[in-house]
């Protein structure tokens, strides 16, 4: 599945600062030209070339609405004038954007020149050292085109830089969680994910949960969660929870964006319509959807509105609304509120944990669950 | 997520100082091979990193003061102190993963000395300050908006110490006594080795070092910090991230300040702590107006009504209670009535060894909290809840324990939507009718107040313009008489942005054969996006929840009506994903 780029953070400039022997700390080349003024590197050059302490740190200094990122270097030896060659190759940006994605990038290119400069006198060399200015011109296009950049440097050496967007955490998997694509199936490249990965993908459904994929697959448990975790986290699926006619959902403030949206209104229709069937009405969807409340499981909806599910599959209905928060589920939480001292502390019914998971842990079945617990006053159910 | 550390550097004729910092480093319970000079980068470098901290705090504290020991106090001094041409501006710097934010101060005028004619000691050569910095220390994968807050208190406290150094030159003279404490300890440690913190030992001795160790406490604790520099200024704060917070989330500000642009004033404001409490914790300059609010508000009374219990104007009145909610010490309800109904949060702790549960037992004892959370399993309304078989005393009680589960954020309220969906034609293909519903096309009719809530400085003028809703919000008043030309020309008007197939389906339904009817129902055509709920329709139409529901049920067959919470107010108890 390719995973599409999105650019969130511009390069303004790159730049390349030394000290100078005479000079001082100036800028030596800088692309596009004159965008960093004089009285903005005043203001930063101490934390550009810096002192000893502050060398090799990734330092991003935000001034006169510019952040500069940047990777001072010292690379000491008798050859230089002053016994040490410092500079630092960085980028600017808008003050606004976020640019923990370019930090990466910043220490790889303090790296690379590094490395050139041990190998060859790349910078301190006059003729090689002009090369620069052209490498950082295409390094500038090249990343904020397509957020990678591969350029030879000479015979031996060549940069490979990649910009990696940085996503929130992903949630805890758990066994009673069903995975579901978000995108379409077949754009899936298999090749590109991990073997566990591979394994467990024809069982990735949205119907199967994590603990059915694991027993199918023949994967062990805790594997699949985390290979699903990570499809999580690169967005390609999303979790719903397990499907069954019992069940039962209500409606979210984002349901009306069914109404107000056109583009989910369109991929709702395509995805809920029974295939071969005409295409499902708006309003027959919607009234589906007005029609899960709490109180009524989906077996009560089918029977209810059995005119309005003519055309429309009734269990991708439910998914499309759990995968775009349209509905939500409503769990059930048993817990034990009477016991007399001596029994020992409930460890499943305290209300922490939903009948999908104590089903899911125990191995027996909701209807199961349900006589079991009818029938004890001492506890008592809350939906949530 | 939370601040990690204090310091105070000032910059001046003596070169860059640092004054102050907190937490000190604690270089006694290292190792002995580490001296305050010793520098020792890698220490604890794995430590430092990939310590996944969700909420426990102190093991966060302890995690930065290992990361700050890779700064000596020399550099730091050197970084934080900036030109005076980054003074007066946010200051953030990130080396690493530590991030630095600021607000550099300039003090323009060189304090004067003051000699007293009595006083015979000679002339003391006082260090000019030229600017200061005090700035907080932060992880760096802290949201932007709590860098944007820590600025703000970096720049309450420079405005303070700024004004305190002008007046009576209190910032040199604590400059003073921490410099001085300073060489002290070095002399110490010269003559007997034994490393120590010099700043442990300015504590007792300066009065704005323990201020900032309390703020640096109280944001790591409750968020809220108040100071009075040196015993004069106060300087008040609070971090919306650590005070709004429903379990494991937090209410983003950008979000409380949405919710707060658009109360309206049906809705309510719910006091999260009593009346007294509320007004012990008041500055004694506060002002007499929020003193009224607390004093008049009630769950059961409106903000409309509030403005009028309490003497003041709407106005006012929604100010201070944005105050009080973004301070959270409220929360914004729809008020208490019959007809509410309420479920159950799906972010409600319901366990039953939650602290919740034990504190419900306490304030209404005899009553299990999971016994009576069961009860909002199902959508109940406050009538069927109270039960009216049983005695009045009982009936009070149990309002009270709905009050006090909306004041822990266990529980929504459900409220009606109303959306018109006309079924499509036999004839014409189905997507032409669904192409534009009514929502679309009835663009631009505003009905929410107007207002501008500026956000987190409570005594900014606030450019806020609020319509009466029985005036701008609700429909032209259509003059009764039935089939006048006048109002059937009006009805028309109203009907003409539906298109012809609606239009249609909708007088062929038999209840529009009633001029009155119809009439009411073209009237409240607008509302009928999905977007208004029965009591915000109920309020501008000044119409009454029996008419209202008539009228539905007569056109039942061109609406779809489903439940579920306010999006406006259910921030307060289900925080957004």
């Amino acid at each position: 599945m390719t995973i599409r780029f999105r650019m969130n953070s511009r390069i303004e400039c790159i730049f390349f600062s030394e000290f100078h022997p005479t000079l001082g700390p100036k800028i030596t080349y800088q692309v596009p030209e004159e965008y960093i003024s004089r009285e903005l590197f005043d203001t930063v050059q101490v934390y550009i070339i810096t002192k000893p302490e502050l060398q090799n740190k990734l330092i991003t200094v935000t001034a006169m609405g510019k952040k500069l990122i940047g990777c001072p270097v010292c690379i000491e030896h008798k050859k230089y004038s002053r016994n040490a060659l410092l500079f630092n190759l960085g980028l600017v940006c808008d003050a606004q954007t976020n640019t923990c994605a370019l930090e990466p990038i910043v220490k790889k290119l303090s790296g690379y020149l590094t490395t050139l400069e041990l190998e060859s006198g790349f910078i301190s060399k006059e003729e090689s050292k002009h090369k620069l200015l052209p490498i950082m011109s295409t390094l500038l296009e090249e990343l904020n085109a397509t957020g990678a950049c591969t350029l030879p440097i000479d015979e031996s050496n060549t940069i490979h830089l990649k910009l990696i967007q940085l996503r929130k955490d992903p949630p805890i998997v758990q066994e009673y969680d069903v995975p579901v694509f978000t995108q379409c199936k077949d754009h899936f490249i298999k090749s590109q994910w991990d073997l566990t990965t591979q394994q467990i993908l024809p069982y990735i459904d949205g119907f199967r949960h994590i603990q059915k994929i694991s027993a199918e697959a023949d994967v062990e448990l805790n594997l699949v969660r985390i290979a699903v975790q990570n499809l999580l986290y690169y967005g390609v699926v999303t979790l719903v929870s397990i499907f069954q006619y019992s069940n039962v959902y209500c409606t979210t403030p984002k349901v009306q964006s069914l109404i107000d949206d056109k583009s989910i209104q369109e991929e709702c229709l395509n995805y809920v319509t029974k295939q071969g069937h005409k295409r499902a009405s708006l309003r027959d969807v919607f009234q589906l959807y007005c029609g899960l409340s709490p109180g009524t499981t989906v077996r009560d909806l089918c029977s209810r509105y059995s005119l309005q599910l003519q055309n429309v599959d009734e269990r991708r209905l439910i998914q499309f609304g759990l995968m775009k928060s349209l509905i939500r589920r409503l769990q059930k939480y048993p817990v034990k509120v009477i016991r007399d001292e001596r029994s020992r502390p409930p460890r499943l019914y305290t209300g922490c944990h939903s009948y999908d998971e104590i089903c899911c842990k125990t191995g027996i079945t909701y209807k199961e669950l349900d006589e079991r617990l009818e029938n004890d006053s001492n506890i008592v159910i809350c939906w949530k | 997520m939370t601040d990690n550390s204090c310091t105070v550097i000032s910059s001046g004729s003596r070169g860059n100082k640092l004054l102050f910092r907190y937490p000190f480093q604690r270089v006694a319970e290292y190792p002995s091979s580490l001296t305050a000079k010793q520098r020792n980068p890698y220490a604890l470098n794995t430590a430092g990193d990939g310590l996944e901290d969700q909420d426990g705090d102190s093991r966060y504290k302890l995690c930065l003061i290992f990361l700050l020991k890779r700064f000596s106090d020399i550099i730091l001094s050197t970084i934080l102190a900036t030109k005076s041409d980054m003074c007066g501006k946010k200051f953030e710097l990130k080396i690493d993963n530590v991030r630095f934010v600021g607000h550099p101060t300039l003090l323009q005028h060189p304090p004067v000395i003051q000699v007293s004619k009595t006083d015979p000691s000679p002339k003391r050569e006082m260090p000019t300050m030229i600017l200061f910095n005090v700035v907080f220390a932060l992880r760096t994968n802290a949201d932007p908006s709590v860098i944007s807050c820590m600025h703000n208190l970096s720049r309450r406290i420079a405005i303070a110490l700024q004004h305190e150094e002008r007046r009576c030159q209190y910032l040199t003279r604590e400059a003073k006594l921490m410099l001085a404490a300073q060489d002290e300890i070095t002399t110490m440690t010269e003559m007997d080795g034994s490393p120590q913190s010099p700043f442990r030992q300015i504590l007792p001795k300066c009065k704005l070092a323990r201020d900032l160790k309390e703020a640096y406490d109280s944001l790591c604790t409750t968020g809220v910090v108040r100071l009075h520099i040196n015993n004069w200024l106060e300087v008040s704060f609070c971090l919306p991230h650590k005070i709004h917070r429903i379990g494991s989330n937090y209410i983003p500000p950008e979000a409380l300040e949405r919710s707060l642009k658009a109360i309206r004033p049906y809705h309510a404001l719910l006091l999260l702590e009593s009346e007294k409490a509320l007004l012990s914790q008041l500055p004694l300059d506060c002002s007499p107006a929020m003193v009224r609010l607390i004093k008049t508000s009630s769950a059961m009374k409106n903000l409309q009504q509030l403005a009028q219990d309490a003497d003041l104007a709407l106005l006012q009145i929604f100010q201070i209670a944005a105050h009080l909610v973004y301070w959270g010490k409220a929360i914004i309800i729809y008020p208490l009535c019959e007809n509410n109904v309420y479920m159950l949060s799906p972010h409600a702790n319901i366990s039953l060894y939650s602290p919740l549960a034990e504190h419900f037992t306490q304030h209404f004892p005899g009553y299990d909290l999971p016994s009576m959370l069961a009860k909002f399993s199902l959508p109940v309304s406050l009538a069927e809840f109270r039960n009216p078989l049983e005695a009045p005393a009982q009936e009070a009680y149990l309002i009270q324990m709905v009050v006090w589960m909306l004041q822990h954020h266990l529980l929504i309220q459900l409220h009606t939507y109303v959306c018109l969906l006309v079924p499509p034609s036999e004839e014409e293909p189905g997507l032409r009718d669904e192409d534009l519903p009514l929502a679309a096309r009835v663009g631009g009719r505003s009905l929410s107040t107007p207002s501008a809530l500026s956000f987190g400085s409570p005594t900014s003028s606030d450019d806020m313009t609020l319509t009466s809703p029985s005036m701008d919000n609700s429909s032209a008043e259509l003059l009764p008489g039935g089939d006048s030309p006048l109002n059937k020309r009006m009805t028309e008007t109203l009907l003409a942005s539906l298109s012809e197939h609606e239009r249609q389906v909708i007088l062929n339904i038999p209840a529009a054969q009633n001029p009155e009817d119809l009439r009411m129902f073209a009237r409240l055509l607008h509302y009928f996006r999905g977007h208004h709920h029965l009591e915000e329709i109920m309020y501008n139409e000044n119409m009454r929840r029996s008419q209202l529901k008539t009228l539905l049920d007569k056109f039942r067959s061109v609406l779809v009506v489903t439940n579920h919470e306010d999006p406006i107010i259910s921030i307060f108890q289900s925080p957004m994903e």
